[in-house]
């Protein structure tokens, strides 16, 4: 088999692809992440390369226009190797940067000390514990075993009803008891029922116990290192989910997931992100690997699946069973997470194939099943996720909502991270007069809140009809034709962008923008019909998700996205599977209450077949609906003027 | 023994009376004009509530010699098929048509391609030829419309006629020219009762009056689906009757092209031998796909088939009685 040298600039990485292999392959191969949405179909035209020298076959493709071609713009995953080639991978194709974590204010409301400890709802007990023990040095008439001697003095601080030790630990026990003099710290970690001496070293290290807490995002991974005895998150960190390269959201990689090699490398991918986050974090922190004891996991059903190599397939076809809804505890290494080298790994469980451990930590978080009064759950993330209810009951949906907010299937769409318009006005004429951008400077992109707003300045400026069509006579010299045909409406010229390229917003963004927002909306309507409730029986609502810290509820509203009631009830939850994992990292009985009062007590609704779905979708799409009188404080607007 | 109340259905609001063409006194010339809407009950529930306006018949004539229709409609329309104004006498004169429903087919690019003057003159001609109101629909290539309804409208200024089709796509121009030339419009939606609103409103938004639309929310011939567009015509006019202005619009259905789209209106005797008569057999597709359109609360029903015309008016006039309900 003929083998060519294939280079990837800025990176300056060359490695041998067989002859024939795509470009996208071969980037993988090569550690350079490239975007690519559909994982490799050819169908998004989000992995832009440009291939500098050598040879290649593409097929053709309907993403490029000519000025792409003269320019050597290839689609990676369509472009075959066919000689030494050099690639540039351009800023708008990398998986890269560091993702925005919750800003400060969502983090406070989702503080955990404010639900776990002293006083709050959930007592500190963490499922890693360390307890110093001065044992009895044993004598002729009181010659029990190491074992049960470690056992009767833990038993002696705490009733543990079912306690066990490894035989790794046995081995060793009789020597460190000896050698430390019967001064020995034991660690102690929750494993289903019982638990667990994982560890017994000599002296007292019970000061140093530490656990990470992971939110296990499609597109991105979020990790807490936290200091299991104070309660307190020493250092966080974020990446992109690397399973990007293989699917952009979770059904292209079930998709891609067909066999046991496939399934291994998303496996890798996942795993070596935390392991990535947990190296950081301790790095950061300064403490030691070997001291963090116990990682729990918040993630959506297929990324828990693929956290713990289950085969994911049945999540995507009917009728949607996924292997596991009860993650078990195990030790960290039989998934290949790296951190003590008996140190325990968990994930939350989860409600149905597509509502996860994420969804049922944010309910942790909001605290909703402990109060009468009905709470809304929104969890905008690559999908969207719904959770209705109180202390008694509650019913939970997933809206295939789609990547929208996210910045996919948006042509100018990007995340919420350095460069990406977050929010956006217009002056009276449809101009711009005012934007932010994400970390500053010029922008590159514009993420999920961008979109909302630009989309609720169109509309009130009259540049696109409610229907989310642009119109000429608001619109000027704005509105132009693009390349294939569409109508763009251009933001910014790009000679005041980062890659000087327009910044625009399309009538097929917009059309997609309407599609997402109304299938949430269509989410709400359905869940609260399906227990007989209208608008204003909901006392308060939760927004969750990396992408509500940017959102404007009166714009989303405005848009038909959320409900309209009081902006007062809407709050933020901030990053709550992060901060969800960490309650159950930190309260055994928090972590109990996960699978006892919520995962169990919650009732799923499958829309797909629910019939007012079906009947009414079509209505949500029109901004902000076709039905105004559902949205009685934008009526009032109407008729003012 | 107490006597059981009438299982009655009061309904608080009505459909939009509308009135199509315009008499000399209101500055058209127009000789009658036809007025539809108004019904505050289902379709011809007399006892729950007034029908004051019967349902109307426009016969359906082309701005050129229609290629592929069936001879069935052509040898009954006769010669006069070949010219749009004795075309439409012969609707008038001798069918008895309530209306005439001008299609410029002739218009699309790909079926003649007639220019916006001459599209123009057809309608003047035609106002000329008959007194009854004008229905004037494009060929449904937006481009195209977008050249030649404006011009029509203006050549038709002030004489009321109802314009179309406007589609959540395309309304703009269409909007504008029925404003300033005072016709009503078609909304055109496909068989989704959302889509039929959002039509109305975007329309409305521009200022135009509600009370000037008609809805064609597309159909089906009996036998393809029908049941469709039954339903969503009748949940369209129970919405209105509930109190939705946004669908309180009267409804137009096209009659005789969807019938005669059928195997079972066009095939011969010759192909079909075990069907029956080829020439009424047509004729009673179309009564056919006619009377569950009108059960679902049609009010213009546009039509091809002279004897099915005659069928379909006299059914009509047994439906509208109120004596012995």
């Amino acid at each position: 088999m003929e083998t060519y040298n294939v280079t990837f600039q800025p990176d300056g990485v060359t490695v041998e692809a067989a002859r024939g292999k795509n470009l996208l392959e071969v980037a993988a191969a090569a550690g350079v992440a490239v975007t690519a949405v559909c994982g490799g179909d050819g169908v998004c035209g989000k992995c832009r390369v440009i291939v500098k020298s050598g040879k290649v076959t593409a097929k053709p493709n309907i993403f490029l226009g000519r000025l792409d071609i003269q320019r050597g713009v290839a689609l990676a995953c369509q472009t075959y190797v066919d000689g030494d080639v050099v690639v540039e991978v351009p800023l708008e194709s990398r998986v890269g940067g560091v993702p925005q974590l919750a800003s400060e204010d969502a983090i406070r409301y989702g503080r955990v000390s404010e639900r776990v400890g002293e006083a709050a709802a959930f007592p500190h007990n963490s499922l890693a514990r360390k307890e110093y023990l001065d044992l009895p040095v044993p004598e002729i008439d009181d010659n029990t075993s190491d074992q049960e001697r470690i056992f009767e003095a833990l038993r002696r601080k705490q009733d543990i009803p079912i306690m066990q030790m490894g035989l790794s630990v046995l081995r060793d026990v009789a020597s460190v008891l000896r050698a430390s003099n019967w001064q020995v710290t034991a660690l102690l970690g929750h494993r289903g029922g019982t638990v667990e001496v994982m560890e017994v070293c000599s002296g007292d290290t019970s000061g140093r116990n530490y656990g990470v807490a992971v939110d296990l995002g499609t597109t991105t991974v979020v990790a807490h290192l936290v200091d299991l005895n104070s309660s307190e998150t020493l250092a966080t960190k974020a990446k992109y989910n690397s399973q990007v390269s293989f699917g952009d959201d979770v059904i292209a990689r079930m998709m891609y997931a067909t066999n046991g090699e496939r399934r291994r490398q998303l496996q890798d991918a996942l795993v070596s992100d935390v392991n990535d986050l947990i190296a950081a974090l301790v790095s950061e922190a300064k403490v030691k690997l070997q001291d963090v004891h116990f990682v729990i996991c918040a993630g959506n059903t297929t990324m828990t699946h693929f956290l713990y190599g289950l085969r994911p397939e049945h999540i995507r076809k009917d009728p949607y069973v996924p292997s596991m809804s009860y993650p078990p505890t195990v030790r960290a290494a039989e998934v290949g997470v790296t951190i003590s080298a008996r140190g325990l790994l968990a994930a939350l469980p989860s409600v149905a194939s597509y509502v996860g451990g994420d969804v049922i930590a944010d309910v942790l978080v909001t605290g909703m099943t402990e109060s009468e009064e009905v709470s809304l759950l929104i969890d905008m993330g690559t999908n969207g996720e719904l959770v209705l209810g109180n202390s008694d009951w509650m019913v939970c949906c997933s809206a295939s909502a789609g990547p929208a907010f996210e910045g996919g299937g948006i042509s100018c769409g990007m995340r919420a991270t350095n460069g990406a318009i977050e929010h956006i006005k217009f002056d009276e004429r449809g101009r711009v007069k005012d934007a932010g951008v994400v970390g500053g400077g010029k922008p590159l992109g514009i993420c999920g809140s961008g979109i909302i707003d630009a989309v609720g300045e169109l509309l009130r400026t009259g540049c696109i009809d409610r229907g989310g069509r642009l119109m000429p006579d608001k619109c000027g010299s704005r509105l132009r034709e693009s390349e294939s045909g569409d109508k763009e409406f251009v933001l910014f010229l790009g000679k005041d962008t980062a890659l000087g390229r327009d910044i625009v917003v399309t009538e097929a963004d917009i059309s997609n923008l309407i599609h997402t927002k109304g299938s949430i909306f269509m989410a709400v309507e359905c869940l609260l019909d399906h227990v007989g409730l209208e608008f204003d029986d909901v006392k308060h609502v939760y927004i969750a998700g990396g992408f509500g810290n940017y959102l404007q509820v009166e714009q989303a509203i405005g848009i038909g996205l959320l409900p309209d009631l009081d902006p007062g009830i809407f709050q933020c939850v901030g990053n709550g599977s992060v901060q969800g994992a960490k309650m159950a990292l930190l309260s055994l009985e928090a972590h109990e209450y996960i699978k006892d009062r919520i995962a169990s007590c919650m009732t799923y609704l499958e829309l797909s077949t629910y019939h007012k779905y079906m009947n009414e979708y079509s209505s949500t799409l029109f901004l902000p609906h076709t039905d105004i009188e559902k949205f009685p404080s934008l009526m009032e607007k109407a008729e003012a003027l | 023994m107490s006597k059981l109340e009438d299982a009655k259905e009061k309904w608080p609001a009505a459909i939009h009376e509308l009135t199509i063409g315009a008499l000399a006194a209101d500055g058209g010339t127009r000789t009658s004009t036809v007025t539809v809407g108004g019904a505050a009950a289902l379709p011809f529930m007399h006892f729950e509530g007034p029908t004051p306006n019967r349902p109307v018949i426009a016969m359906e004539i082309w701005d050129c010699e229609p290629p592929e229709w069936s001879e069935v409609v052509t040898d009954a329309i006769g010669d006069a098929i070949k010219s749009p104004t004795e075309w439409a006498k012969k609707c008038v004169e001798e069918f008895g048509a309530d209306l005439i429903c001008l299609r410029l087919m002739g218009t699309h690019p790909d079926f003649g391609d007639k220019s916006p003057e001459e599209a123009a003159q057809v309608v003047k001609d035609i106002l000329e030829a008959v007194s009854v109101p004008l229905v004037i629909w494009g060929c449904e290539n937006d481009a195209k419309d977008n050249e030649v309804l404006p011009r029509c409208s203006e050549a038709a200024k002030g004489e009321c006629c109802l314009m179309g089709t406007v589609t959540e796509d395309n309304y703009k121009t269409l909007v504008a020219s029925c404003l300033a030339d005072g016709h009503s419009l078609i909304g055109l939606s496909p068989i989704d009762i959302n889509i039929a609103k959002q039509v109305n409103i975007l329309v409305s938004e521009m200022g135009f009056p509600l009370d000037r639309v008609v809805m064609y929310q597309t159909s089906a011939a009996l036998g393809y689906g029908i049941e469709y567009p039954y339903s969503i015509q009748e949940r369209g006019r129970t919405a209105a009757l509930g109190g939705d202005k946004m669908m309180a619009q009267p409804v137009i259905c096209m009659v005789g092209s969807e019938a005669w789209r059928t195997k079972e209106a066009k095939a011969t005797a010759e192909e079909q031998p075990g069907w029956g008569d080829e020439t009424t057999r047509g004729v009673f597709w179309e009564f056919g796909t006619a009377v569950p359109l009108l059960m679902a609360g049609t009010d213009i029903l546009v039509m091809r088939h002279p004897a099915a015309v005659v069928a379909v008016r006299e059914y009509i006039d047994r439906l509208m009685k109120t004596e012995g309900v």
